[in-house]
């Protein structure tokens, strides 16, 4: 299929559809623009391939208090680090944990307290010996955090994973730090495990200065979060049916959508990988994703798409510095991007709103 | 295209106007009656106010500080898009598109966002980008920054520090410097939770003042036509008033701006140990021909409150309403997000609606105090018709304190005033004087040159009714609302400044970007290209 027959039969599919999702999202912000444009255009819901994870964060956020600071800044003048739980082994792990970027005549003491981190935490700290492991099964993390912060706060406590003797040295250390980060992964503890950790760290400011700093998932999720807030003023899993957007983390959740028959028409988005998407029974769905995907069922619609920052210049979210910035190409090429891709479909529907509930 | 625009009462302060007559635009410009008149559209004002579009000079409408509070604040939409009578936030438009639309209707057609981080100017920049119709400018945020404090502790010359705020402009492609509490985020991350205009940065050594003092000056000398736009220490304590008082006498006869006033004028009599010392500081104010102001009006409501004082918020986490929070500790200022509700019944929030009306009409030029809410922080942009009306009408504001608590408005000198602003007067303080606070000679008024920006009000006695939905808005001539409704979405620019400076400092900044953060100066840039838009930027000139 040529890429015009492919635009045409996509505007097709969505005007012909009643529900359209516009999921995976992995895109980065002018793929994130047009994909938004277009939901509105269509009344179709919206939807990111990490937003378990980023909303898990955001509820916390939207629930209670928080402090946060940036990788920079973690990078330049933390004096510990509190881990709590597995940890993916990205960038900015290597960056913040393993101190990759940090000038070596920076070489103050960085202690490294470390809750819960699972099997693999040996590799991942790579034989730093700045990093004190506490508790291994993530398991017991929930009860490890209550008790460090009941006893930061000096309460007492009942028996858990680790030695009293233990919790009563960290609680110290911790709140003999300067400034402190805690960190950890949405992807791999629960909400109320982040919302206890923010509690300790809240705690811990009536006495020194402690902030935190959450490990994000990839493909853009971070980026595609923020357009959402300026665009609509609410997060992905929002739907433009009514007319307005409606935030709904459980009702615009891709996967249930799917699953349970109440979409007609896919549009899934995956340009930094060739990511498929998740589900069996899937409707008809148009594919713009990185080449190479493996559908489970072929899509009726691919288009091959360029790398954001790699094909063509983009602006996406960047780990290393805690916001969105403007990339070149690294290695320019003719590939459509997700924007021009998406903006070509939207032109091409038809002008009466067809496609509309 | 030629318009021509017949028969309203216009009122152009700058210009010296204000008759009934007639207004000419070609294109997007304003000119002179034409001789010959092949006009494409008339538009008839009869018994309407015409105006220049209005120019609002602190909102905080985009960025990353503001984008949290929408993330934070999910209930705000939905109150929203259900009944949004009930619930002032709501009428806020809570996404860049409505900011724009709704500011139009009103008839303003530039803002400035005054806080942006320069590490997240790119983001603030994008957001916009996507905010229609209105034209829009940053302030950069300076004055906890590591490099500036590490040049004041090696005092290092003033040239030093001007090349810095060069380079800083146009990598944020900013149109001004504002200094937040200066020094304050700084003795903040090192466990200080107190600090004033004479206390000192740890590990810096610099004082408050110091910084506020190093920053008017190269702001002054580098020509950038806006002064040093200053949010004060202490910013909403009990006796506050000192410390406004005490910058203000720093300002040292060169051009200082302090932004949302109200803020900082309190004072600590009474039983409860807050009371309004709006009538000392407008006194200073009057007294310091070089200061303008900007008031940062309260008004009774749900809003949140967004701020890079950093400190400030953290010590008012605790008031949130609702009880949720977010505070950043940045790469400089950082931001702290707090929800809060002002109270009609509550004594405090009384006493700060009238410290800021106190300020308006105590405040005898018109140009030198500035009309804002801090939006959102004193109440959002949409209530300032509200506010216009409260300030030309003394029977309205006696209604309002007739219903507010009697210990509270004793605390001030509201109840005795009885000034009105004239609509000569409003129009001054929202169009001539903010176009020359920021060297916008384009704009502001309705002379020959001028871009056609215009807004044209029925003269309804209901002023609030008056000023929140426009008869017709004109964005560069272009017809951009008719009875308060857009008919039309444009994408306006950013206005930035570009003082010349010293090339040598992009090295010294690569160099420095490399040193401490490990990471490229170019990731902080803000390229034309990025930002989606045919033409993002407009450049005002700086003074010679």
């Amino acid at each position: 299929m040529t890429l015009d027959a492919a635009i045409a039969e996509a505007a097709r599919l969505v005007a012909a559809s009643n529900q359209p999702l516009i999921a995976g999202l992995g895109t980065d912000v002018a793929g994130a623009r047009a994909a938004i444009a277009l939901a509105q255009q269509v009344g179709a819901a919206i939807d990111h391939m990490h937003s378990e994870s980023l909303l898990r964060d955001l509820d916390v956020v939207r629930s209670s208090g928080v402090m946060l600071t940036t990788p920079t800044e973690t990078d330049v003048h933390a004096d510990t680090l509190l881990l709590a739980g597995p940890l993916p082994h990205d960038g900015l792990f290597q960056q913040i944990v393993l101190g990759s970027k940090r000038p070596a005549e920076r070489g103050r003491a960085l202690r490294i307290f470390w809750l819960c981190p699972g099997s693999s935490a040996a590799t991942a700290a790579g034989g730093k010996n700045n990093i004190q492991i506490i508790g291994r099964a993530p398991g017991d993390l929930p009860a490890l955090l209550a008790a460090l912060r009941a006893r930061v706060a000096d309460r007492p406590i009942a028996k858990v994973a680790v030695s009293a003797r233990l919790l009563e040295q960290i609680s110290r250390d911790l709140k003999a730090s300067r400034f402190g980060v805690a960190i950890w992964s949405a992807a791999s503890i629960d909400a109320l495990t982040i919302e206890m950790l923010c509690g300790l760290v809240n705690d811990l400011n009536a006495m020194t200065r402690f902030s935190t700093l959450p490990l994000l998932p990839a493909d853009n999720a971070l980026g595609i979060l923020q357009v959402c807030g300026w665009m609509t003023g609410v997060p992905m899993r929002t739907g433009f049916g009514r007319l307005y957007p409606h935030h709904d983390p459980w009702l615009f959740d891709r996967r249930r959508l799917a699953e349970a028959g109440e979409t007609d028409c896919v549009i899934w988005i995956s340009a930094y990988r060739a990511e498929a998407p998740p589900w069996r029974e899937a409707p008809p769905t148009i594919a713009l994703t990185a080449d190479g995907a493996g559908f489970r069922m072929p899509p009726r619609v691919h288009i091959a798409v360029g790398t954001p920052a790699v094909d063509h210049a983009a602006v996406h979210y960047v780990p290393s510095i805690g916001t969105l910035a403007a990339l070149a190409a690294s290695q320019p090429s003719q590939m459509i991007s997700v924007a021009d891709a998406v903006s070509r479909i939207a032109a091409a529907l038809p002008d009466d709103g067809a496609g509309r509930c | 295209m030629l318009t021509h625009l017949v028969g309203g009462r216009v009122i152009d302060p700058a210009n010296g106007r204000d008759a009934v007559g007639d207004v000419w635009w070609r294109d997007g410009r304003i000119i002179d009656a034409p001789s010959e008149t092949r006009t494409e559209a008339t538009y008839d004002a009869t018994g309407k106010i015409v105006m220049a579009g209005a120019i609002d000079i602190h909102s905080h409408i985009a960025g990353w500080n503001v984008n949290t509070a929408r993330l934070l604040l999910p209930e705000y939409h939905r109150a929203a898009a259900q009944r949004p009578a009930a619930t002032p936030l709501s009428y806020a438009g809570w996404s860049t598109f409505e900011t724009g639309c709704r500011y139009a209707a009103m008839g303003f057609t530039t803002v400035v966002e005054p806080a942006v981080s320069p590490h997240y100017a790119l983001h603030a920049h994008l957001e916009l980008a996507d905010i229609p119709i209105i034209d829009k400018a940053t302030l950069a945020v300076l004055g906890n920054d590591d490099y500036l404090l590490t040049l004041l502790h090696a005092q290092e010359s003033e040239s030093a520090i001007e090349d810095y705020v060069a380079w800083i402009l146009d990598m944020t492609r900013s149109i001004g410097i504002k200094v937040v509490n200066a020094g304050g985020a700084a003795a903040f991350k090192e466990n200080i939770r107190q600090f004033s205009l004479d206390d000192v940065v740890p590990n810096y050594g610099v004082s408050s003042r110091k910084i506020v003092n190093a920053l008017q000056h190269a702001v002054n000398n580098l020509g950038v036509p806006h002064p040093l736009h200053v949010h004060c220490n202490n910013l909403g304590l009990a006796g506050n008033v000192a410390t406004a008082l005490d910058t203000i006498a720093a300002a040292e006869g060169l051009p200082l701006h302090l932004a949302h006033l109200q803020f900082y004028g309190y004072g600590t009599e009474g039983e409860r140990g807050f009371s309004s010392a709006a009538a000392r500081l407008a006194e200073a104010v009057n007294a310091a021909s070089d200061v303008t102001v900007d008031v940062g009006q309260v008004m009774f409501g749900p809003t949140v409150t967004i701020s890079s004082d950093v400190l400030r918020q953290f010590n008012a986490r605790g008031r949130a309403r609702p009880r949720k929070w977010l505070i950043l500790d940045g790469d400089a200022n950082g931001a702290g997000v707090v929800p809060y509700d002002y109270r009609r019944s509550d004594f405090y929030n009384a006493v700060q609606w009238a410290v800021g009306l106190e300020l308006f009409l105590l405040i005898n030029d018109p140009e030198r105090v500035f009309f804002t809410t801090d939006h959102p922080n004193g109440a959002p942009f949409t209530s300032y018709p509200e506010i216009f009306a409260l300030l030309m009408s003394r029977d309205l504001r006696a209604k309002w304190i007739a219903d507010l608590p009697r210990a509270a408005m004793a605390m001030t000198t509201l109840p005795s005033i009885t000034r009105e602003y004239t609509l000569p007067e409003i129009a001054a303080m929202t169009r001539a004087a903010p176009a020359r606070l920021f060297g916008l000679t384009d704009r502001g008024h309705l002379g020959t040159g001028a871009v056609a920006d215009v807004a044209v009000y029925e003269d309804d006695a209901d002023r609030a009714k008056m000023f929140r939905a426009a008869a017709l808005v004109f964005k560069d001539g272009e017809r951009v609302v008719r009875d308060g409704e857009i008919t039309r979405r444009t994408w306006g620019r950013a206005l930035t400044v570009a003082p010349p400076r010293d090339r040598a400092t992009d090295r010294r900044m690569k160099d420095y970007y490399d040193a401490r953060y490990g990471v490229s100066d170019e990731l902080f840039k803000v390229p034309a290209h990025a930002l989606g838009r045919p033409e993002p930027f407009g450049v005002v000139p700086c003074r010679p």
